[in-house]
């Protein structure tokens, strides 16, 4: 499993001349539960889609699990993936849903099916369209995984869900993931989510990737330096400005070390991730980009 | 992906199925009435028959056309109401983001589709289709007239090609426009339009028709004179007929020996003689000129239209197979 999970480069999609994507490169090392965040209409749908082969990219490339995204039906069954909304057929029962998993995935793990369903406690004969939010994301999840794929990808699967639904799905993925042992792609606009179950990052706004890594790494990378204003003129190689706030007296910078040593600097502390990743979104929204010494008129 | 297709078509099918048996029932018990009147009034007649064979045709005429505009709407109807919704329905539920991320390719899962829905619509229709030929066979017999629009669509081959191709134009329309009620409305409307464009425009050129030169003497035996004489366009034969062929011109100028046009003083000084007019007429050499299309031609042209329609659907669904595989969010 040394395959990255996926691998983008310069990936972009336009709907006309609307980027929905731009430019993303990433790396993303197999055995993860990564994490996607980033405002609603950053990119993240667009982004999942492209790596389920529901949509083709405009400009770039992208590799899932080292192949072309849903080029042959083995890529599709290596690949699980539950779209926004957790879209299932309303008119079909739960069981009926589990007889299309297996007819149409050779991979297909009949008793995990089964005992997940039982242990949701879905009733197989309920018609879908008569599941409540959570009980059809538990739904999608289950044949998703139940083919047994390398990786899932999930857009948004907890969006719809009350805060305790979302807690208890969260749970439970969190759970069947070591006991398949499978990669996971998720997306969330909350931050708390990605912090409770994910250890890989990408922060997407704007339609491009701000950032993307471990979590341990990004957080322990991220530092906030306040000093009195005038002070902070020069930043050492390596460190890169991702903020900066000037007050009359102080100057306050968040910085990104990515040097593989610690950042030696007096005053430099740590942040959160909440902190780093509304940061990034921020900065995103940001017509400028932050300057050591703002200049003012 | 059989499975889901089928469970996913199990209901319009099976009340699709129901329409179709109650109409099939009907003719079997029309065919049957009607061979048993054709026996009696036609077969077995002895005395004025001419009115018996008008009895006999009045007699069945209006149902067998009626369940020819059946078997003409039904393909448009199978195209708005099973080929649109086939994938604007996904769409618009998003169920294809569930069953594109099974392990089967977008192009297994059209091709599926494809052939079980759209071979159950061209089985029904077909079998309907089939059943009118049949029923009907003893009054096409009689009437004679295969080429008549509305009986050449609705009898034979025409109907199996019809139902394929509306279905695929509604997939491939649904495809397009990804909403199902303008998917639907779209369909019936090029649909219709692509019917009377068969009828009217494409089908009187499947062959080059034949022009023939009738003496007047010839011409109740070769074909019938419905009616000649003086009319808004001028003198000439309104109507020609020939027993089983299409005939293509509806006004017929006659022409005298001397290569002029039989005009309207012409046919007043036939009157005026009082004599039989036929024989006025061929006194005056006069012959006219018909164009139609035979009567052997009608299964050459059934395989026309057949292929027409099935080329027709195939390079709609290359369309389809083109582009559902590049995504259609």
């Amino acid at each position: 499993m040394n395959t990255p999970v996926l691998t983008a480069h310069a990936l972009t999609k336009r709907y006309g001349t609307h980027p929905a994507l731009t430019e993303a490169t990433l790396d993303i090392p197999a055995g993860r539960i990564v994490g996607l965040v980033g405002p609603n209409g950053a990119g993240k749908s667009t982004l999942l889609a492209l790596a389920a082969g529901l949509i083709r990219p405009t400009s770039g490339h992208i590799e899932v699990l080292g192949r072309k995204p849903a080029a042959d039906a083995e890529q599709l069954a290596r690949v699980g993936f539950v779209a926004q909304d957790t879209p299932v057929y309303a008119g079909l029962s739960v069981a009926d849903h589990l007889k299309l998993g297996e007819h149409l995935n050779p991979t297909w793990d009949k008793q995990f099916a089964a005992d997940r369903i039982k242990q949701i406690g879905l009733d197989p004969a309920k018609q879908a369209g008569r599941l409540s939010g959570g009980q059809r994301a538990q739904l999608a999840l289950t044949i998703a995984a139940a083919k047994r794929p390398e990786l899932l990808i999930f857009d948004e699967p907890v969006a719809a869900l009350d805060p305790l639904a979302r807690r208890a799905f969260l749970q439970n993925l969190m759970e069947f993931v070591a006991e398949i042992d499978v990669s996971v792609i998720l997306s969330s606009h909350l931050i708390s989510d990605v912090e409770r179950v994910c250890d890989h990052l990408i922060i997407l706004a704007e339609s491009r990737v701000q950032v993307a890594g471990e979590i341990d790494d990004l957080t322990a990378g991220h530092y906030r330096l306040v000093a009195p204003r005038g002070t902070l003129t020069d930043l050492p190689d390596g460190v890169d400005l991702i903020a900066a706030d000037h007050t009359d007296r102080q100057t306050t910078l968040i910085v990104h070390n990515t040097n593989p040593t610690p950042l030696a600097i007096s005053g430099a502390e740590p942040i959160g991730l909440e902190d780093m990743v509304l940061t990034y979104l921020h900065r995103a929204e940001g017509t400028t980009a932050p300057t050591l010494e703002e200049t003012r008129a | 992906m059989i499975w889901l297709t089928w469970r996913q078509m199990r209901a319009q099918t099976l009340w699709t199925a129901g329409l179709v048996a109650a109409v099939a029932a009907y003719l079997l018990y029309l065919g049957t009435d009607i061979r048993g009147a054709y026996r009696t009034d036609i077969t077995d007649c002895t005395a004025r028959c001419d009115d018996a064979a008008h009895a006999f045709g009045d007699q069945f005429g209006s149902s067998l056309l009626m369940i020819g505009l059946l078997l003409l709407a039904g393909p448009a109807l199978i195209g708005a109401f099973w080929g649109a919704p086939l994938i604007t329905r996904e769409l618009e539920n998003g169920t294809h983001r569930l069953v594109w991320n099974q392990s089967v390719t977008r192009k297994r899962w059209l091709a599926v589709k494809l052939v079980v829905v759209g071979g159950v619509a061209v089985l029904f229709t077909g079998v309907l289709s089939l059943l009118l030929t049949w029923a009907a066979s003893p009054y096409d017999k009689l009437i004679d007239s295969r080429f008549e629009p509305l009986t050449f669509a609705a009898r034979d081959l025409a109907p199996f090609g019809y139902a394929l191709l509306a279905f695929t134009l509604g997939l491939v329309v649904g495809v397009l426009a990804r909403k199902t009620l303008v998917a639907m409305a779209v369909t019936l409307l090029v649909f219709v339009a692509f019917q009377l464009l068969m009828a009217n425009v494409l089908r009187p050129h499947f062959a080059e028709p034949v022009t023939e030169t009738i003496a007047w003497a010839d011409a109740n035996t070769v074909g019938q004179i419905d009616s000649f004489g003086t009319g808004p366009q001028g003198t000439g034969i309104q109507e020609y007929d020939i027993s089983g062929a299409w005939v293509m011109s509806d006004y017929i100028v006659v022409h005298k020996g001397d290569g002029t046009e039989f005009t309207e003083t012409d046919l007043d000084a036939c009157d005026v003689q009082g004599d039989n007019p036929d024989d006025c007429m061929i006194a005056h050499d006069a012959t006219f000129d018909v164009t139609y299309q035979p009567a052997d031609r009608y299964w050459t042209f059934q395989r026309i239209e057949l292929a027409t329609a099935v080329g027709l659907a195939a390079l709609l669904a290359g369309i389809a197979f083109w582009r559902i595989p590049r995504g259609l969010n």
